[in-house]
C-alpha cells in the first residue's frame, strides 16, 4: 500500500461526496445528506466506545435534543443564526450530558450504564411524545432551512443543493475536532483507560473526571450533529429518540470497527449501500446488517476498518498480553467487569 | 382496584418475558437482546396456527406451547452457532452479537410475515368480564395472572425442587467451580438457553390475544423485560417476578393517577432502581 494510495482512497470519497448532487437524483442525495449525518453521530458514540470503553444505548437521546433545539429555533425564525444554533444545541447536549454523566457513571457500568443510558433516552422519548408544544407524537415539521449571512454575501441553504453542501462541510468541521480530540493528549489518555482503568488510575489519571468528559463531549457532538440534521429532514419526531436510533451508531461502529477512528464512518457508509441494496425486499436488509454484524463479532472484531488495515499491511504491534496495539478488543476476559 | 388487577395483568405479562431473559443471564451472563425477537416469532407462529378467532382456551394453550416448542428448536440452533462462542468475549460485544441475532430475526419475520398487522381476538371464554363485587374484570386479565403465576410455580419447582434445576443455580453461582465438581455444564447451560427461548416462545403465544402483532412487537416488552431483570436482580427468577409485578403496578397507577402521562413512571421508577440498588432488590441473594 504505497502512500499515495492511501491519500487517494479518502480524497476519492469526499470528491464523490461534494459532487453527488451533480449526477445522483435527489433520493440519493437525500439519502447521503442523513448517511453523513449519522456517521459523525457514529463517530461521536465511538469516543465513548471505541477509545473510553464505556457503551451508551441512549445516544440517540442527545441527538433529539439537539435536533429539537435547532428546530424550535429554526421555527422561530433565529435561521441567520444557525451557526450559533449548532453551537447552542452542541453546548445544550454536553450540559445534558454532563449531569447524566455525573449521576450515571458514579454509580454504573457495563449493563448496568446500558441500560440506565437506554432507560434515560426512553424517558426523554415518551416526554417529548406527550409534550404538546414540540409537537406531540407527531414530531415538528416544515423545519426551513436558513439564510447564512456572511457579511456582504448571504448564503440562501434552502436554495437548491446548498444545504447539502453546507451538511458536508459542517460535518468535516465537527470530523476534523473529533480526530484532533482523539489524536490529542486526551485521546490518549482516553485510550489507556479503556485498556485498563486501574493502571491508568495508578499513573495519576483522574479515570472518573476523563470519563465524564469524554461522556458530555459525546453527547455535545451528539446534539450538534442532531442540530445540523433537522433542517435536512425538516421534520423532528419523538422516534430520533427511539432505542432503534441509538443502536445506529452502535451497528456502524462495530461494522465499520471500533478500533479505529474512521471505522464509524465506513460502517455508516457500508450500512447505507446495504439499505439502499436491499430497499426493494421488505427485511433483507435486516437479515443482511444483522448476518454481517454477527459475522464481524464472531471472526472479525476489528471491523472492516480493522480487515482493511490488515490488507493494507499496515504492521499492528503485538503488545505483552498478546493483543494488538491498535486492538484489545477482545481476549481480557480478566477484566471483563471493569473494562467497560 | 380496577388499577390493580390491571397491573397485575400487565406485571405477569411482563414476568413472562422476563422470565426466560434472566434465566438465560443467569447462566450465559448475557443480556439477550434477541429476546424480544424471539417472543415476536413465538407469537407469530402461535398465531399462525390458532388463525385470527380461536375457538378455544385449549387451541390458545396449544398453540402457545407449540410456538415455545419452536422457538426452543430455534434457541438449540442459536446457542450452538452464536451463544457458545461468544461466552469469552468481551460483555458490549455479546450484547452487540445477540442484538444481530434480534436483527436477523426481525429481518425474517417481516421476510414470511409480512409488515402487515396482525390481531387476534380472545377466545370464547376469554372475551367476556366477570364481575367481581361491583367491579368488571375482563376476563382475559385474569387469563394472564393465572398463566405467570403458573410459569412461575413451574419455574419455581423446576429450579429449587429438581436436580437439573439446582445444577443450573450452581452454574449460575459459579460456573468454574460447577465444572470443577464434576457437573456436566455444557449440558445444563444448553438447556437453560433452549428453556428460556422456550419461555419466550411461550409467552408470546399467551399474550396474543392481547395485542396486535407487528415486526415492532419485540422492543416494547423487550424493554419493560429488561427492566423487571434488572430490578429483581440479575439472573433471579423470583427477584424478577416480583419486580414485574412491581412495575405493572406503576404502571397502571400511573395510566389512573396521571393521566396525561402514561408510561413515564416506569423509568423513572427505573432509573431510580439503577442508581439507588444496582444489584436489584435482593441484593446477595441469588436463586
Amino acid at each position: 500500500m504505497t502512500r499515495a494510495a492511501r491519500l487517494a482512497v479518502p480524497t476519492a470519497a469526499v470528491l464523490l461526496l461534494v459532487s453527488l448532487p451533480l449526477w445522483a437524483n435527489s433520493g440519493v442525495v437525500f439519502l447521503a445528506g442523513v448517511t453523513m449525518t449519522s456517521a459523525v453521530f457514529a463517530l461521536s458514540w465511538n469516543l465513548l466506545f471505541g477509545y473510553t470503553g464505556l457503551a451508551s444505548f441512549g445516544s440517540a437521546g442527545f441527538f433529539s435534543i439537539g435536533a429539537y433545539v435547532s428546530a424550535v429555533l429554526l421555527r422561530e425564525g433565529y435561521g441567520s443564526l444557525f451557526l450559533l444554533v449548532v453551537v447552542l444545541a452542541g453546548l445544550v447536549g454536553a450540559a445534558v450530558s454532563w449531569l447524566v454523566g455525573c449521576v450515571a457513571l458514579r454509580r454504573s457500568k457495563g449493563i448496568h450504564l446500558a441500560i440506565l443510558t437506554l432507560a434515560l433516552a426512553e424517558l426523554l422519548r415518551i416526554t417529548l411524545s406527550h409534550t404538546r408544544w414540540l409537537g406531540s407524537e407527531d414530531g415538528l415539521p416544515n423545519i426551513p432551512r436558513p439564510t447564512l449571512p456572511f457579511g456582504f454575501v448571504s448564503v440562501d441553504l434552502a436554495a437548491g443543493n446548498n444545504y447539502y453542501w453546507f451538511l458536508c462541510a459542517a460535518c468535516g468541521v465537527l470530523t476534523a475536532a473529533l480526530w484532533w480530540i482523539a489524536h490529542g493528549r486526551f485521546g490518549r489518555v482516553l485510550r489507556s483507560i479503556r485498556q485498563d482503568p486501574e493502571r491508568a488510575a495508578f499513573i495519576g489519571i483522574d479515570v472518573h473526571a476523563c470519563r465524564l468528559g469524554a461522556f458530555t463531549l459525546s453527547g455535545g457532538f451528539g446534539a450538534a450533529v442532531g442540530a445540523l440534521y433537522a433542517p435536512w429532514s425538516q421534520i423532528v419526531t419523538p422516534d430520533l429518540g427511539s432505542m432503534m436510533h441509538s443502536t445506529q451508531p452502535i451497528l456502524f461502529t462495530l461494522i465499520g470497527g471500533a478500533t479505529s477512528f474512521w471505522g464509524p464512518m465506513i460502517g455508516a457508509a457500508a450500512f447505507a449501500v446495504i439499505d439502499f441494496g436491499t430497499r426493494t425486499l421488505v427485511g433483507m436488509s435486516e437479515i443482511v446488517t444483522g448476518s454481517i454484524l454477527l459475522a464481524i463479532v464472531l471472526f472479525a472484531p476489528h471491523g472492516l476498518a480493522g480487515a482493511w488495515r490488515r490488507l493494507a499491511g499496515a504492521r499492528v504491534r503485538p503488545n505483552p498480553n498478546g493483543n494488538t496495539a491498535a486492538g484489545g478488543a477482545i481476549g481480557r476476559p480478566a477484566m471483563r467487569e471493569g473494562a467497560w | 382496584m380496577f388499577a390493580l388487577i390491571n397491573g397485575l395483568s400487565a406485571g405477569m405479562a411482563i414476568f413472562l418475558v422476563a422470565a426466560g431473559l434472566t434465566l438465560m443471564f443467569g447462566v450465559m451472563r448475557i443480556l439477550n437482546f434477541a429476546h424480544g425477537a424471539f417472543f415476536m416469532i413465538g407469537a407469530y407462529v402461535a398465531a399462525t396456527l390458532v388463525g385470527s378467532g380461536p375457538h378455544s382456551i385449549a387451541t390458545l394453550i396449544g398453540g402457545a406451547a407449540v410456538g415455545g416448542a419452536a422457538v426452543g428448536l430455534l434457541g438449540l440452533a442459536v446457542e450452538r452457532v452464536v451463544f457458545r462462542r461468544i461466552q469469552h468475549v468481551e460483555e458490549h460485544f455479546m450484547l452487540i452479537a445477540t442484538f444481530a441475532v434480534m436483527l436477523i430475526c426481525v429481518g425474517a419475520v417481516k421476510l414470511i410475515w409480512g409488515l402487515d398487522f396482525v390481531s387476534v381476538d380472545p377466545p370464547p371464554g376469554l372475551d367476556g368480564a366477570v364481575s367481581i363485587g361491583d367491579l368488571f374484570v375482563p376476563q382475559f386479565s385474569l387469563f394472564v395472572i393465572g398463566a405467570g403465576v403458573a410459569v412461575f410455580l413451574v419455574l419455581e419447582l423446576f429450579i429449587h425442587r429438581l436436580w437439573m434445576g439446582k445444577m443450573i443455580v450452581s452454574i449460575t453461582a459459579d460456573r468454574w467451580m460447577a465444572n470443577l465438581l464434576g457437573l456436566n455444564v455444557p449440558v445444563a447451560v444448553t438447556l437453560a438457553v433452549v428453556a428460556s427461548f422456550a419461555l419466550a416462545g411461550v409467552a408470546g403465544g399467551l399474550l396474543l390475544p392481547n395485542q396486535t402483532l407487528s415486526p415492532g412487537l419485540g422492543d416494547a416488552y423487550l424493554l419493560l423485560g429488561f427492566n423487571a431483570v434488572i430490578i429483581g436482580g440479575l439472573g433471579n427468577v423470583r427477584g424478577a417476578f416480583v419486580a414485574a409485578i412491581l412495575l405493572g403496578l406503576i404502571d397502571s397507577f400511573n395510566a389512573v393517577l396521571l393521566p396525561q402521562a402514561p408510561g413515564i413512571a416506569v423509568y423513572v421508577g427505573m432509573i431510580g432502581f439503577l442508581l439507588l440498588r444496582p444489584e436489584g432488590i435482593f441484593a446477595g441473594r441469588r436463586a
